[in-house]
């Protein structure tokens, strides 16, 4: 039953879903738009719970077990408290019943997110900009045609991809165009087919059961 | 070891110093560089510009707090193309992170052109010119949804008003009613537009995507699937040049201001490549 019931429910959903797109019935189209509207936000709201309580579950056993770290997770469980505190509590911007100033100092729940999560958040990916640099030293290397190849493109996309280059040529910028335009939109629309079809593939096979890694390996 | 060696094997450590420095040298001494807008980006303009006065353009802000420097500066150049021709505008998230970045652009856009004006027509009205409606669970629900219905996807809008009751919501009732939509993104959100939005209901669909992403929606570009793209800082230099020539609009230029580092950072990586391979070379002939 484990195994029958959630294959039956992909079968039946799965089938559905194709027949919305070939059906024009409004019978059908009332139902792809009831199930939509209702029980898929139900899921996705279910879905927020389940992700939010799954990380304090975490947490709280990384903590109880002293696990490598596990003062991070201190600071993960009470920033959690406090933002769903002051969110729930506080409203958007300090318009809730929970006062969220004192005097000049803000700390509303879109003052927390502009001036913590985003500097930190861009913090964090602005690094990526050292490690590609190191990278692309180390390992863009010229070593056979088609690397040479790749390099002169990367090298004109890169340049073309600054203003600077409209002042060296009106041109350069329009080479890295056409390189995205055409014979990067050749490999791209090889690739799209063959992944569509990959795509097409495998829902099949879990649409018909035959592919059941989703049950959690499963034979 | 002797100077091609060394050449070949530079400690990474200065390469992110000499990468540091030349990404701060020119926030502290700036130079103004401004870019020429590309094709793309004059197609996603152009289509904005001629949204008639019955449609809306529809912002999809669907990016999170990592990529903010680099797409938060396209959500204010589209609303101040606008906002600036008192176009109506429909604000959306498919991501959750998009909320406080959206209400975050929305109140400083629609503060700078509400300071400025004289009257309550030019004034910049919440639920006459603009609507945030907020987040929905699930992309597929607002991307189909708002084929059908736009009120009933989000029956209440960001700030807690039924979204029916709006002055703009009585003309914008589904995507017939959309001039075109911008799907502002790090991640495959615009994809979801194309695939469903553009190819169910054959709405207009704009990309504002990372740099790094741009290349993936160059064939939906030339299909015409995409009717226009703002690629990376570039490319929201590009429409705040655009928005600024033609509105005259003196608010802060995110994007361009950024285009010295970007382009000193690029030159910097480049020149890295070089000596690589000036290093590879010198050393693959002592070898032989």
């Amino acid at each position: 039953m484990k195994i029958r019931l959630p294959l039956l429910l992909v079968l039946i959903t799965g089938i559905f879903g194709v027949l919305t797109y070939v059906i024009p019935h409004s019978a059908i189209q009332n139902a792809d738009n009831e199930f939509r509207n209702s029980a898929l936000v139900i899921i996705g709201a279910f879905s927020l719970v389940l992700g939010v309580g799954s990380i304090i579950r975490h947490h709280i056993d990384k903590v109880q077990r002293k696990r490598e770290h596990w003062e991070y997770s201190w600071v993960l469980l009470l920033s959690l408290l406090i933002t769903a505190i002051i969110g729930l509590f506080g409203g958007i911007e300090g318009n809730g019943h929970l006062p969220t100033h004192i005097a000049n100092f803000h700390f509303d729940i879109q003052t927390i997110f502009l001036r913590m999560d985003v500097p930190l958040g861009a913090t964090m990916f602005s690094i990526l900009a050292f490690f590609m640099s190191s990278a692309a030293y180390r390992s863009f290397k010229a070593r056979s045609l088609e690397a040479t190849l790749l390099l002169f493109a990367a090298f004109i996309v890169m340049f073309g991809s600054v203003p600077l280059s409209a002042y060296v040529s009106p041109k350069i910028p329009h080479f890295a165009e056409w390189i995205l335009t055409v014979p990067n939109t050749a490999a791209k629309r090889g690739m799209g087919f063959g992944i569509a079809l990959g795509g097409l593939a495998t829902s099949l096979k879990i649409i018909l059961g035959i592919e059941r890694g989703w049950l959690g390996g499963t034979k | 070891m002797n100077f091609w060696e060394k050449l070949a094997k530079i400690d990474r450590r200065i390469i992110y110093l000499m990468l540091l420095l030349v990404v701060m040298i020119p926030i502290i001494v700036p130079f103004k560089l401004h870019p020429k807008p590309m094709p793309p980006v004059e197609h996603l303009f152009n289509a904005i510009d001629a949204i008639p006065s019955e449609k809306a353009l529809v912002i999809s802000v669907d990016y999170t707090p990592d990529t903010e420097p680099e797409l938060h500066p396209m959500t204010y150049a589209l609303l101040r193309h606008a906002f600036a021709e008192h176009k109506k505008v429909g604000i959306l998230c498919i991501s959750l992170l998009g909320l406080g970045l959206a209400q975050d652009a929305l109140s400083t856009v629609s503060n700078e052109f509400n300071s400025v004006a004289r009257t309550h027509a030019d004034s910049i009205i919440y639920g006459r010119d603009y609507v945030f409606w907020g987040f929905q669970a699930s992309p597929l629900v607002p991307i189909l949804g708002m084929g059908e219905n736009i009120a009933n996807v989000f029956p209440v809008d960001y700030y807690g008003n039924q979204t029916d009751t709006l002055a703009m919501m009585k003309k914008i009732k589904n995507y017939n009613n959309v001039g075109i939509l911008v799907s502002i993104s790090a991640s495959d959100t615009p994809f979801w537009y194309i695939y469903f939005a553009q190819t169910s209901f054959g709405v207009r669909i704009g990309v504002g995507s990372t740099a790094v992403q741009a290349a993936d929606y160059y064939p939906y570009l030339n299909s015409g699937q995409v009717t226009g793209m703002m690629s990376g800082m570039k490319g929201a230099a590009e429409y705040e040049e655009m928005v600024a020539k033609k509105f005259g609009i003196s608010g802060r230029r995110k994007a361009t201001e950024a285009m010295s580092s970007q382009t000193a950072a690029h030159l910097w990586i480049m020149f890295t490549i070089v000596l690589g391979n000036i290093g590879y070379f010198a050393l693959r002939r002592r070898k032989k």
